[in-house]
């Protein structure tokens, strides 16, 4: 099961940082032997990415701490927002020195000299070998770049700022990126975006494990994007090594989609007699990016709880003791359960961190019998853009009520936040917007394993279960389980 | 008012569900559902301290399973 062999050095880091972290733990010894974990991962003086030993330590013991579920240093973030998920590793972050503005080598060293007339500073000279922006004139406003006919001058922006899709990134007097947490939405876009790994997502798989091994009663809820993330290895499989880790039980996430598909096709006849459009409510990151940047339009997200939290109250009427934890591809699924401790999900990890216990633990995912599936197709295709579309206007089928419905699919961030902006101005006329913050989906999440267009292709051929999502959520008794917000 | 209870590692080892669970039986018994909000929080920075990590009103105690009756009515319902 060696995942390991395609992916970046950064990947790599991150998971032999969670995978030490996870070994120690549930040997019992990691809250003495922590510090041992970057003499364990780096030996000798001799560095291998960084300008020394001493650097690429501090930055592994930084991302120690981070999978122990703390911040990468306290004293930085004495006010930091305590449910923020994403954090900059300040060791890890280079802070890029890049000038924004740049001549690359398309000038022709032209006679028009587009470039020096347009700039209003004067920061543009022309010398034999080619424009030259004096960078201490430079004010970053672009002209230059519009006027040369070469497309010779570029815009280049830090990789982390240009990931952010809501501009929650700045830089620090030291160039050091930090987050903004009041606007930050958790989706973990700059995670992924950040060629030096310099940001990274804190962990509560030791809290995870600790609970395993006081043995707890712990149940894991699996996201419907868990499909393709091993291989080949069907559900029952992922199943059956998730037990091994010692869990009493696996439930699919998507049996709740089945039930948010059933609540929210109710809930969206209702507001589409009212005349009134309604959104999503599965994709945490939307629904932070409509909390944090479009509070006007609260008012339209479904009042439905995540798929999430809808198994995890089905969970809790037949088993009330139990310590939930969620496993998905999603950074801020642990944001969303820091926030509703009215519902008691008590931990969310990632399929980096699951995949690091299975490794720590030595469990390979393989050959299991064949066992029934909780879901309907329907609740399952919650893990890919359309999906959540799909199965409510499925459930409005099942019921015999208008499926002509105007729908705004929105896949991705920048298409969220562009039909947000209409919605906001009035100008969308839509029934139901669809808000998926990753483009793909869940699939396209920032905590999976797999590069999307491979885990789709195996997600897509195993795309079974049951087909009603109504006979599937009223014969398992669902339907009566109040699955709305509180307050 | 975000009443914000660490649920880090260290604070798993000092109980911290214990506190929730209390916390939020204590927010029901005394009628307080609308005004505190009971929230799950990453590690503050408190971990020496002898007690579960808890901010409230941009102030961090340290409580324990014990001690949580005592905070709750001299703190959060006193401060409201």
């Amino acid at each position: 099961m060696d995942k390991m062999d395609n992916i970046t050095d950064i990947v790599q880091i991150k998971h032999e940082v969670l995978r030490l972290t996870a070994r120690h733990a549930f040997a019992g010894d990691l809250y003495t032997d922590y510090e041992k974990i970057p003499y364990e991962m780096i030996e000798g003086i001799k560095p291998q990415f960084r300008c020394c030993v001493y650097r690429e330590r501090e930055i592994v013991r930084q991302r120690v701490r981070m999978a122990m579920g703390k911040l990468p240093i306290d004293v930085l973030y004495t006010d930091a927002d305590s449910a923020q998920v994403v954090h900059v590793i300040p060791a890890a972050c280079e802070g890029c020195p890049i000038t924004k503005i740049t001549v690359t080598q398309n000038c022709q060293n032209c006679l028009a000299k587009k470039c020096a007339k347009a700039c209003p500073f004067g920061a543009i000279t022309n010398t034999p070998n080619g424009a030259v922006i004096d960078q201490s004139k430079c004010r970053k406003c672009g002209k230059c770049v519009a006027a040369c006919p070469y497309n010779a001058i570029v815009e280049i922006e830090r990789p982390c700022i240009k990931s952010c899709p809501v501009k929650a990134i700045n830089m620090d007097k030291n160039d050091i990126a930090t987050i903004d947490p009041g606007k930050c939405v958790n989706c973990g876009a700059c995670v992924v975006g950040c060629p030096f790994g310099a940001i990274s997502d804190v962990s509560m798989m030791v809290s995870v494990i600790d609970a395993l091994r006081e043995k707890k009663e712990v149940v894991a809820m699996i996201a419907p994007s868990i499909e393709g993330q091993f291989g080949a290895a069907t559900l029952p499989q992922i199943k059956q090594a998730i037990r091994k880790l010692g869990f009493d039980d696996v439930y699919e996430v998507a049996l709740g989609a089945d039930m948010v598909a059933y609540s929210e096709a109710a809930e969206l006849s209702e507001r589409r007699a009212a005349g009134e459009p309604m959104t999503s409510s599965c994709c945490p990151a939307f629904v932070n990016l409509v909390h944090k940047h479009f509070p006007a339009l609260e008012k339209y997200v479904s009042t439905t709880v995540s798929p999430m939290v809808a198994v995890e109250r089905y969970i809790r009427s037949i088993r009330p003791n139990v310590v939930t934890v969620f496993i998905g591809p999603c950074i801020a699924k642990k944001n969303e359960v820091m926030g509703s401790y009215v519902d008691e999900i008590d931990y969310a990890l990632t399929f980096e961190e699951l995949y690091a216990m299975l490794c720590a633990q030595g469990i390979e995912v393989e050959e299991t019998e064949e066992a029934a599936e909780d879901a309907t197709r329907y609740g399952k295709g919650f893990a890919v853009s359309g999906g959540v579309t799909g199965a409510v206007t499925e459930v409005l089928r099942e019921r015999g009520e208008d499926t002509a419905l105007r729908v705004q699919k929105c896949n991705g961030a920048d298409e969220c936040r562009k039909a947000l902006m209409l919605l906001k101005a009035g100008k969308l006329p839509v029934d139901f917007l669809e808000g998926m913050f990753c483009v793909g989906g869940c699939m396209g999440g920032p905590a999976t394993l797999e590069e999307i267009q491979k885990s789709k292709k195996v997600f897509e051929t195993r795309l079974g279960g049951a087909e009603n999502v109504t006979e599937n959520v009223e014969s398992k008794g669902l339907h009566k389980a109040n699955i709305h917000r509180h307050g | 008012m975000d009443l914000m209870v660490c649920v880090g590692s260290s604070c798993h080892l000092q109980n911290s569900r214990e506190v929730i669970k209390r916390l939020k039986e204590l927010i029901e018994e005394c009628h307080l559902e609308d005004s505190v909000e009971l929230k799950g929080s990453f590690c503050m920075g408190h971990c020496a301290d002898a007690g579960v990590c808890v901010k409230y009103a941009d102030e961090i105690y340290s409580v324990r399973p014990e001690t949580v009756e005592e905070f709750f009515k001299t703190t959060v319902a006193g401060k409201k």
